[in-house]
């Protein structure tokens, strides 16, 4: 059972080797041979295709998260804008 | 004398959104006001190399976004360590999900509108911060700089290997975080 499951594993990957592909894909092109080994076993494991969909979601979130400013009205830019004016001043 | 009073109105008409941009990257916000007022005196001394090529906004976002960069190279200045055992809070030996870590369904009705939610932007945020510095810096510089992995690992000074390494840790930390925080 155990050799069984290693083979599988070096054919089709384990969770730890297919969680870490689904992160890299998202930076480079994976090589033919991981794409299919990851999609082999997605198929076979419903917590990596899982996975995957959250990952995407948490991507697109911090994504948007960087865009996101509820709360503008708590920052004083005005002093801030004065102070830079006197910054330029002083560095002519 | 006309560069001058370029830069002047500048300041009035961006320092809201470049102040907003960089307190959105650092936590800090008198960090993120001297970062905007940096931005500004780099933009003094370079703009006659400025040539109006550009939007003069996207030419000062372009600065400012080399000082956040600046700003955490200067904190990462040592290799990356990371104590092992957070694929080991995941996995099993035989590398396979543990059973009570394994995903289950999220439900989300409409990503756009949960994605422009304060309270859930307020658990990412936290979830974020909640992840070792070095980690965080990692992950908040894929998304600034729209560098690709091997970049920012030069930037970094670490491998890629240990790049992605991290990037998968701080991944599922974060995926169970908001697990916890949000969904449930």
């Amino acid at each position: 059972m155990k050799i069984m499951k290693k083979i599988m594993h070096v054919l089709f990957l384990s969770c730890l080797k297919a969680t870490e592909l689904i992160e890299k894909q998202f930076q480079v092109k994976l090589s033919v041979k991981e794409k299919i080994q990851l999609k082999m076993h997605k198929m076979m494991c419903d917590a990596c295709s899982m996975y995957e969909k959250q990952s995407t979601f948490i991507e697109h979130s911090i994504e948007a998260h960087q865009h996101h400013h509820p709360s503008t009205n708590e920052l004083d830019t005005e002093k801030l804008k004065k102070s830079i004016y006197k910054k330029l001043d002083n560095s002519k | 004398m006309e560069n001058k009073d370029a830069l002047s109105s500048w300041v009035n008409d961006y320092t809201t959104d470049l102040y907003a941009r960089a307190a959105s990257k650092v936590s800090d916000k008198e960090l993120a006001a001297d970062l905007v007022q940096e931005t500004f005196l780099a933009a003094a001394e370079k703009i006659d190399t400025f040539r109006g090529e550009s939007n003069p906004k996207t030419w000062l976002f372009s600065i400012l976004n080399h000082k956040i960069i600046d700003h955490y190279r200067q904190k990462v200045k040592h290799p990356v360590q990371f104590e092992d055992n957070t694929l080991a809070q995941f996995f099993g030996e035989d590398h396979e999900w543990k059973e009570s870590k394994k995903p289950g369904t999220w439900q989300v009705d409409n990503e756009t509108n949960l994605l422009d939610d304060d309270n859930f932007n307020s658990v990412l945020k936290q979830c974020l911060d909640a992840l070792p510095e070095t980690w965080n810096i990692c992950v908040k510089l894929k998304y600034l700089s729209e560098k690709k992995g091997d970049d920012i690992c030069q930037e970094l000074d670490i491998s890629p290997s240990n790049y992605w390494q991290i990037i998968h840790r701080a991944k599922l930390q974060l995926r169970e975080c908001i697990d916890k925080n949000w969904f449930n």
